[in-house]
């Protein structure tokens, strides 16, 4: 308890008197802020764009800002085709009673048959990548805190092994997992994905919430314990919701992560556990990428996980709060 | 039993402030202890604690690395008939007299220490802007966070369209109009290594800029005010109290980066493939083309992934060492 | 050791209670693997014809060509049965052959006479290993090879072709010669107007760049090794070093931006108006001939390689075959079988043309229903002829590395000079020829 003898009222109605100065700075931060942020987004802004561009729009020299919206891509990302032969493309070109849709497919000389995959592997997205979330951040908080807060045998070694789960290049372990999936059945299973992406979350939130858990004072935890609380009340009701930030964080990364895992979901699915990032980058369309059904595809897989970052973003922020009385 | 919400946010700010003791305990005082029945020891509680996530890391990686490390000593092809042949220490040997995976190492080196480098730069200096509120201050983190949570395949894929010099927007946005005298970002030599940095640090600052922001918001006001009465300068309070308070959670950050920069791959292949010829061939490129490729030599491949792993592992350690002394001192 | 199995076995309860499901042993069902290209879309519809004549779905599934093989692979490691007919590339098949993973079909296309109904270049690139051995291990499926699209009106334009004539002392056509081609690249080069004359493959992944020079290193008389795998003054002579030099011109000639480009930038930078000729695959040029892709659909026309100085002449080769997986029951091997009769039937490929498959049928290519279907199918056609394919023995990936990372540094890096990248070649690939044990020495 190092620092908690100063008394810090009496300088804060110091801050107070500085008046103006540090409004102005923070409007100024502001701005810097919101221009950075404009930059950063532009390669995104494109992209988006990019998925209302028809082909040659796509890739016309020099790039086009303006152009005639299509909703294209998102037809073709969500609709299963047949190629029409030319007899056949005459045929329905005669018909009156297509939708919009068919008529815009038709354009390219296609007829819509049935739904795309895509909303399939959406949902064993969002399953994966849900599930595994929870179990890495949840095993991880557990873990964590022990580190943090109790005298273990080999603690280093053992946080040591934990992080040397990232390390190995995973080019050189897909086929050992791959071989190993394929002998204990979990190939192509929900399940198998679950395991293996929490398995590889886990060192880093073990690591990542182990350093916002240091950041806790335990004198707290101590004087709950004096106070009658068990270890795991004190855990619960002390620790966990200081740690929120951490948790918040730690979430956002896991789930990013095993959002938009590429190899392995591609190495140990075939069809009922497969998840959208595999289908996504490379559609290739009438003997092309089809930059905008990449664009439109990558775009509507981008928005779950902003919308989940967002809804976090107050306990992202928060920061930890009662890192006054740490040591140092 | 307790009451709901024994530490509510608003408590919390005053606690934070405060930093009496008194207020934790105050309200337990009050309330009735169920009988130690349900107490666990400490043991159990670390046994418990750790062994889900022990347990489910060794279940998964046992078999791997075991197979790897064997393999990385034998003659063998995953896609053959014929069984692993023993060849002792020749994978190694082969790979560390090979001069392209000296020159493969070279360029991986030179990517992290940039990429690394600038990130940790610009991911602190967003974190710096961002950590007083403003009205918006949550709706653009979140919205900085955006490179990071598309597909890095996805990423590569745009990334090389917007650094088309016929139809990308990068060139005339840096106000190159002329594409024939236009940088050629992913086909100069020069400028090759370059353009894959710009999209990693591009993609990945925010994650630098996230845990900053985290360990800036943990910062007391008191210890700037303290500063401020003595009339410290900027550079002497970002020295004395911003860094070092930072410190920890920023060498976490920069741990992990060095780690998945030494395994960069999506963006590499998205991008140059490692060209033009062999400049931006980094080892997990090298890596990717035995194991992969058609080459399918995955006794020499297991070798240079350990190879790999070995370095990882010393480079770790010295973040290690330096997380521990920042936390120490 | 103990403890590892058991914490197998740990795992394996843990697997057996997601459910695993148990096939039925009556074949009634079908799976072809295949990468993910509009092709395999074609085939997928071809299929229901089975479905109703035999009562036998077929799932045609598809992964992204950059991981195709990849994914294969990794199922002939685990000797897997995912697939019971894998649509294979050229390239595999020594590996896979010589491996084990395909079955036999020999008998099978001898008996039923398939050998005589496919063209001969397809039935040996594609089917036959190792060559010349009458071995047969898949059935020709997508021939393709590449070719070139050019734009009509460039070429049609009289002021170019008055121009072009005084400049060249020739009249301005489709280029019969590689000379000619360069001619013609050089010739629309015009960097202030955006026009540029030529757009060649240069993607270092995998294969691209090789694929595209092949088409010159061939015509001039170059080989990969020659009958003894001898590379030394075969990949290396004064004929391929020209042809070297030549595709690094070429590619002077192309647009900005074409430094790791393959077939879909190659549509893309015609589409644009950017290019006067690109080389691609034939498979890719459905998207040209399509005018809600290519605003100059009407105006662009097709023609296959041009010769070398001495007249050779050759197209490099794409394409796979269909072939069974040599770990399915034999019930699902018949199946297989059974479905590859039917598939190589003449009417059958006769439809799998029609929606947009290039078959390898030689009564299919010569029907005036087919060169009615597609502008570039005459074109193909003719190719189909003179194909020659990167090696395919077990060891091409070492090869094919090789010269992609050689070929990329001189043409794109624009590093070293044209001799010596030749010989260094050479010289590579005779090291991993020796070790494999080819050539004794």
């Amino acid at each position: 308890m190092t620092a908690a003898p100063l008394a810090p009222v009496n300088y804060s109605t110091a801050v107070d008197k500085v008046g103006a100065g540090p409004r102005i700075r923070t409007a100024v931060r502001a701005i810097i802020a919101i221009i950075l942020t404009i930059i950063i987004l532009i390669p995104v802004v494109w992209m988006g764009m990019t998925a209302f561009k028809s082909h040659p729009d796509a890739v016309s020299v020099p790039p086009v800002v303006f152009f005639q919206p299509s909703l294209e891509s998102f037809v073709s990302l969500l609709t299963q085709r047949r190629q029409l032969t030319n007899d056949e493309r005459a045929e329905f070109a005669a018909r009156t009673d297509l939708t919009w849709a068919d008529q815009l497919m038709l354009q390219r000389g296609q007829v819509i048959i049935g739904e795309s995959n895509f909303r399939a592997q959406l949902i064993n997205s969002i399953i994966i990548a849900g599930i595994s979330t929870v179990f890495s951040v949840g095993f991880a908080v557990l873990a964590a805190y022990a580190f943090s807060r109790f005298h273990i045998p080999g603690k280093d070694d053992l946080l040591f092994f934990i992080l040397s789960q990232r390390m190995l290049p995973a080019v050189v372990v897909t086929i050992p997992i791959f071989l190993m999936y394929k002998e204990l059945g979990l190939h192509d299973t929900h399940f198998g994905l679950i395991l293996l992406y929490t398995s590889f979350n886990l060192s880093f939130a073990v690591w990542l919430l182990k350093g916002f858990i240091d950041e806790i004072p335990r004198e707290y935890e101590e004087a709950a314990l004096v106070d009658g609380y068990t270890r795991l009340q004190a855990f619960r009701k002390i620790v966990l919701p200081q740690a929120t930030t951490g948790i918040a964080a730690t979430t956002v990364f896991s789930l990013i992560f095993s959002w938009n895992e590429y190899a392995f979901a591609l190495m140990l699915t075939s069809e009922r556990a497969r998840t959208a990032p595999p289908s996504i980058p490379l559609v290739l369309g009438v003997g092309t990428i089809e930059w905008a059904t990449i664009a439109a595809g990558s775009l509507a897989f981008l928005i779950p996980v902003v919308i989940v970052t967002f809804v976090l973003r107050k306990h992202l922020l928060r920061g930890v709060t009662f890192g006054a009385i740490r040591k140092g | 039993m307790f009451r709901p919400h024994l530490l509510g946010a608003g408590e919390t700010q005053i606690l934070s402030r405060c930093c009496v003791s008194q207020a934790v305990i105050q309200p337990v005082s009050g309330a009735s202890q169920p009988v130690a029945r349900r107490q666990l020891s400490d043991a159990t509680i670390v046994r418990l604690f750790i062994l889900p996530t022990i347990i489910l890391l060794i279940l998964m990686n046992i078999f791997p690395l075991i197979y790897s490390l064997f393999i990385s000593f034998t003659e063998y092809s995953v896609i053959s008939d014929a069984p692993p042949v023993w060849v002792g220490l020749q994978n190694y040997q082969r790979i560390l007299s090979d001069p392209t995976f000296w020159h493969s190492f070279a360029v991986t080196g030179r990517f992290a220490l940039l990429s690394v480098a600038l990130q940790t730069v610009v991911g602190f200096g967003l974190a710096l802007l961002l950590r007083s509120k403003f009205t918006g201050s949550g709706l653009i983190t979140t919205l900085i966070l955006v490179p990071m949570m598309l597909s890095p395949i996805v990423v590569a894929t745009f990334w090389k369209l917007i650094f088309n010099p016929s139809y990308g927007i990068l060139n005339p946005l840096l106000g190159f109009n002329n594409i024939n005298t236009s940088p050629e970002w992913l086909g100069d030599p020069n400028l090759a290594l370059w353009a894959i940095v710009i999209v990693d640090v591009w993609m990945w600052s925010p994650f630098v800029m996230l845990l900053c922001l985290a360990g800036l918001s943990a910062i007391p006001d008191y210890l700037y005010e303290a500063a401020s009465i003595d009339r410290a300068n900027w550079w002497f309070q970002f020295r004395r109290i911003t860094l070092p308070q930072v410190m920890p959670l920023l060498l976490i950050a920069v741990l992990f980066r060095t780690i998945e920069a030494f395994k960069q791959f999506d963006l590499v292949m998205g991008l140059t493939g490692g060209g033009p010829g062999d400049v931006t061939e980094t080892v997990s490129v090298q890596l990717y083309q035995l194991a992969f490729q058609g080459q399918f030599n995955t006794g020499m491949s297991s070798a240079l992934a350990y190879i790999v792993l070995v370095v990882i592992i010393a480079i770790s350690n010295l973040y290690i060492r330096a997380l521990n002394r920042a936390r120490g001192g | 050791m103990k403890k590892f199995s058991l914490l197998l076995a740990l795992m394996a309860v843990l697997a057996l209670m997601t459910g695993i499901s148990v096939r039925a042993q009556d074949v009634t069902e079908l799976t072809i693997w295949w990468a993910e290209w509009d092709p395999a879309n074609y085939l997928d519809q071809l299929v229901d014809d089975y479905a109703t004549e035999t009562g036998i779905t077929v799932n045609v599934v598809q992964t992204p060509w950059g991981s195709y093989f990849d994914r294969v692979a990794a199922e002939w490691a685990a000797q897997g049965t995912a697939f019971d007919m894998v649509v294979g590339d050229s390239q595999w098949i020594g590996q896979a052959v010589t491996q084990g993973h395909y079955v036999d079909l020999t008998e099978f296309m001898n008996s039923n006479g398939i050998t005589e109904t496919v063209t001969p270049a397809t039935l040996q690139y594609y089917g036959e290993y190792p060559a010349g051995s009458g071995s047969y291990y898949a059935y020709p499926t997508e021939g393709d090879a590449n070719g070139w699209a050019y734009r009509k009106d460039l070429f049609e334009n009289p002021d170019e072709m008055a121009a072009f004539e005084a400049a060249y002392g020739y009249p301005l056509a489709v280029p019969t010669t590689w000379a000619q081609l360069r001619d013609i690249a050089e010739f629309f080069t015009r960097e202030d107007e955006g026009l540029y004359g030529v757009g060649v493959y240069t993607q270092i992944d995998y294969d691209a760049i090789t694929m595209g020079f092949q088409n010159v290193f061939f015509s001039f008389g170059g080989d990969w090794y020659d009958e003894t795998f001898n590379t030394l003054g075969v990949v290396n002579t004064p004929d391929t070093v020209a042809a070297l030099e030549l595709y690094q011109e070429l590619y002077s000639f192309a647009p900005p931006g074409t430094n790791n480009a393959f077939f879909a930038e190659m549509n893309d930078l015609f589409i644009n108006g950017q290019a006067a000729m690109i080389m691609n695959y034939f498979a890719f040029f459905p998207a040209l001939a399509n005018p809600s892709i290519n605003p100059f659909s009407e105006q662009t026309g097709y023609f296959s390689m041009p010769e070398g100085p001495t007249g050779l002449r050759y197209a490099a080769l794409g394409g796979q075959g269909t072939s069974v997986n040599s770990y399915i029951s034999d019930e699902r091997k018949q199946a297989s079988l059974d479905f590859l009769l039917w598939f190589a039937r003449e009417d059958v490929q006769l439809k799998w043309a029609q929606l947009g498959g290039y078959t390898c049928n030689i009564a299919v290519l010569e029907s005036e229903e087919f060169l009615a279907v597609a502008p570039y199918n005459a074109a193909f056609a003719e190719t189909m002829t003179f194909v020659k394919d990167f090696s395919n023995i077990p060891e091409f990936g070492s090869l094919l590395e090789i010269v992609q990372r050689n070929l990329h540094a001189f043409v794109v890096g624009g590093e070293g000079e044209a001799t010596a990248v030749m010989d260094t070649m050479a010289a590579e690939m005779d090291a991993v020829l020796v070790e494999a044990g080819y050539i004794s020495e």
